[in-house]
């Protein structure tokens, strides 16, 4: 059972283990079946990769969340703004607030896209989200539920003022722990399958050594 | 058969207790999707026998669910590890008498539990709705000597080396008695609330994840060889899918509750997880096809590897299945929606079927060296079961996108009822075509022990020429 580092990426054992290995998988018939050495085909490596960065990518928590107020409060203090105010009708209205937020560095574009909004929703949702901003409460601890502003369905952690976290982020410990999980998953079967005899060597079945 | 469970060990003829684990399997199959079969009807019809609690739907859908899985499919993996696991060690099983009586008491222990089922005493956990006493029984009397008789056969093998198949096979013995026990804890010890609910699909999820699923693919690392004459492909893509089986799919179950109030880390680590169970499916699917090359002639000729590949054909959309629909973008539109029941369908009465019935044609003529009866009536088995699923598992799955739909939108129940009653009409038809097809099955291999050309010895039955 000797180890062997000269050329890991081929076996990891040994000249007198490997023989030893060669010896018995081209003598025993388990129950007349075989196996060969054939290597872990490259399509099959590269698809258990994509797998892997598709698990964490398809997981994180980043699609399906409700709108949060935060995300809103530009559009609502855009409603204060002359420009929108003096418009002649809602779609006007609405297409002010988009051109005056399309400026705003700070707003997020890309999600306010995905959860469009009319003049009526932003005058229920406004004076709440306004109502909030007074208070100094964290808008990113508010979700949108159609007419309705509530407090997410999150519990995180607790912030030094007290406050507890109501956003889910994009990286917590469960995904910690799925990398320990991967790393000693793919050590261990790394181990195991380089302690066999390289894969330039393939069993001749049932053949038997003097 | 009964004649032998007072017999002595040495006396009791090889492979007596794999004969009787595989028929009493097949009448499983038979009850059990006769069963469904009725369920579904009931779901099709609404007015189809009412007026009885005992026929009622909420009582019927458990003794269906669990005469499937603890009659039709552990008997059959039961009645593979009798015959596989010696023949892979060179050598006898370790006690065809405690394999006989294991078969005995495990049929006495399921018509008891699906009698308290029918009954209505149950502990209202899905997947685990057998009572505490009951769940005692099955630990006792039905898992531990299968796996002690199991392991004392490995144990006790005649060569150096275990074979891919028989890894699943101990792990997995090993694997259900520590996940009937502790997933079971809730009814042992009364625990309530998210404890019982986590417990209840952390036994669900393993039930599945590490008994049906290993020991489904570990059947076919020996069908397909053994039928074809080829070695497996490779014995590196084993590790990789035992490994990944092991470490994936033991992991802590809570993207089955995506809605309940778990820790969100908790869910987060086992929703990667979840989608990583393709790691094994990709390691098995690819292993078993590349084993096939130059005998994909025998996919259309020989019905224990058409059932084998068809199976492990089903193992690609289940695990794409599997994979994602757990992931928080998707679990919310599909949860609790008929697109599940179409999804545990295609892992059971797909996927973990078709392996197994390969297993019990090709066990059950290898053990009572007996040539199929009729090849006419498998083929008309294999089609009737193919065709009877994929039409249930189509018409659920569109079902449970009108449900999923419905729900998100806001539709009116009934109107969703109304919607999706062509579809429970078509699964209706679907699972009455598959139980049809059994009964063909279940009178050709009486007929195969009654009346099949006798095997010669030192011959498989496949390579005897079929007389009907």
């Amino acid at each position: 059972m000797g180890w062997s580092f000269k050329d890991p990426l081929a076996t990891l054992s040994d000249d007198e283990t490997t023989e030893k290995n060669k010896k018995l998988w081209e003598r025993e018939l388990l129950g007349g079946l075989t196996e060969d050495n054939n290597p872990v085909p490259v399509p099959v490596v590269w698809l258990v990769l994509l797998t892997v960065i598709t698990a964490f990518l398809v997981t994180f928590p980043l699609w399906g969340q409700r709108p949060t107020a935060e995300l809103f409060l530009p559009y609502v203090q855009a409603m204060q703004n002359p420009e929108v105010m003096n418009a002649k009708n809602d779609d006007e209205a609405m297409k002010a607030i988009e051109k005056i937020v399309s400026q705003d560095p700070n707003a997020n574009h890309a999600l306010l896209e995905r959860h469009p909004v009319s003049m009526d929703d932003l005058r229920m949702i406004g004076p709440q989200i306004e109502a909030l901003k007074a208070h100094n409460e964290h808008l990113g601890d508010y979700t949108v539920v159609g007419p309705n502003v509530v407090i997410a369905n999150f519990e995180g952690n607790y912030r030094p003022d007290g406050s507890r976290i109501r956003q889910q982020p994009w990286w917590d410990k469960g995904y910690t722990i799925d990398l320990f999980y991967l790393s000693y998953f793919f050590l261990a079967v790394f181990l195991m399958i380089k302690r066999l005899p390289p894969t330039t060597w393939q069993p001749r079945h049932g053949h038997v050594e003097d | 058969m009964f004649k032998y469970l007072l017999a002595k060990n040495e006396d009791i003829p090889h492979g007596a207790s794999a004969v009787y684990w595989g028929f009493s399997a097949i009448v499983w199959f038979v009850i059990g999707t006769g069963l469904g079969s009725f369920n579904a009807a009931k779901l099709a019809f609404p007015d189809f026998v009412t007026g009885y609690e005992f026929l009622a739907f909420g009582h019927m859908r458990q003794v269906h669910v669990h005469a499937v899985i603890f009659g039709w499919i552990s008997m059959a993996f039961g009645m593979a590890m009798m015959y596989i696991t010696p023949a892979l060690g060179n050598t006898r099983l370790w006690s065809e008498k405690l394999g006989l009586w294991n078969a005995f008491l495990w049929n006495i222990g399921l018509s008891l539990g699906l009698v308290v089922l029918w009954a209505g005493m149950t502990s209202g956990r899905e997947y685990s709705d057998f009572p505490w006493f009951i769940d005692l029984y099955i630990i006792t009397f039905m898992v531990v000597p299968l796996g002690v008789n199991v392991w004392m056969t490995i144990i006790n093998r005649r060569t150096q080396g275990i074979y891919t198949t028989n890894w699943f096979f101990g792990a997995a013995t090993f694997m259900l008695a520590i996940v009937f026990t502790v997933g079971n804890l809730p009814e042992f010890f009364h625990l309530t609330g998210l404890t019982e609910a986590y417990l209840t699909w952390w036994f669900a999820h393993n039930v599945l994840g590490l008994w049906i699923t290993p020991v489904a693919a570990a059947i076919a690392y020996y069908t397909i060889p053994k039928v074809t004459g080829n070695p497996l492909y490779s014995h590196r893509i084993g590790h990789l899918h035992f490994w990944s089986v092991v470490v994936f799919y033991s992991t802590p179950a809570a993207h089955h509750l995506m809605s309940a109030p778990l820790p969100e880390w908790l869910k987060s680590f086992a929703s990667v997880e979840g989608v990583l169970i393709l790691v094994p499916a990709i390691a098995f699917v690819s292993n078993i096809l590349l084993t096939m090359q130059g005998k994909w002639n025998m996919f259309v000729e020989n019905i224990e590897v058409r059932f084998t590949v068809t199976g492990c054909l089903m193992a690609i959309p289940l695990n794409m299945q599997g994979g994602f629909q757990q992931t928080r973008a998707i679990n919310w539109y599909i949860h609790g929606t008929g697109w599940i029941v179409a999804h545990a369908h295609l892992a059971l009465l797909g996927f973990s079927t078709f392996l197994e019935a390969a297993a019990v044609y090709l066990g059950l003529q290898s053990m009572m060296r007996r040539k199929l009866y009729s090849l006419t009536l498998a083929n008309i088995h294999f089609w009737l079961l193919l065709i009877g699923f994929t039409t249930y598992w189509v018409s659920m799955t569109i079902a449970g996108l009108i449900q999923g739909a419905g729900k998100i939108y806001e539709v009116p129940y009934i109107d969703v009822v109304i919607a999706e009653h062509p579809y429970m009409i078509a699964r209706w038809i679907g699972g009455t075509l598959v139980f049809v097809g059994n009964c063909f099955w279940l009178y050709n291999m009486w007929m195969t022990a009654r009346a099949g050309t006798e095997v010669p010895q030192g011959r498989m039955p496949h390579e005897l020429a079929y007389e009907r």
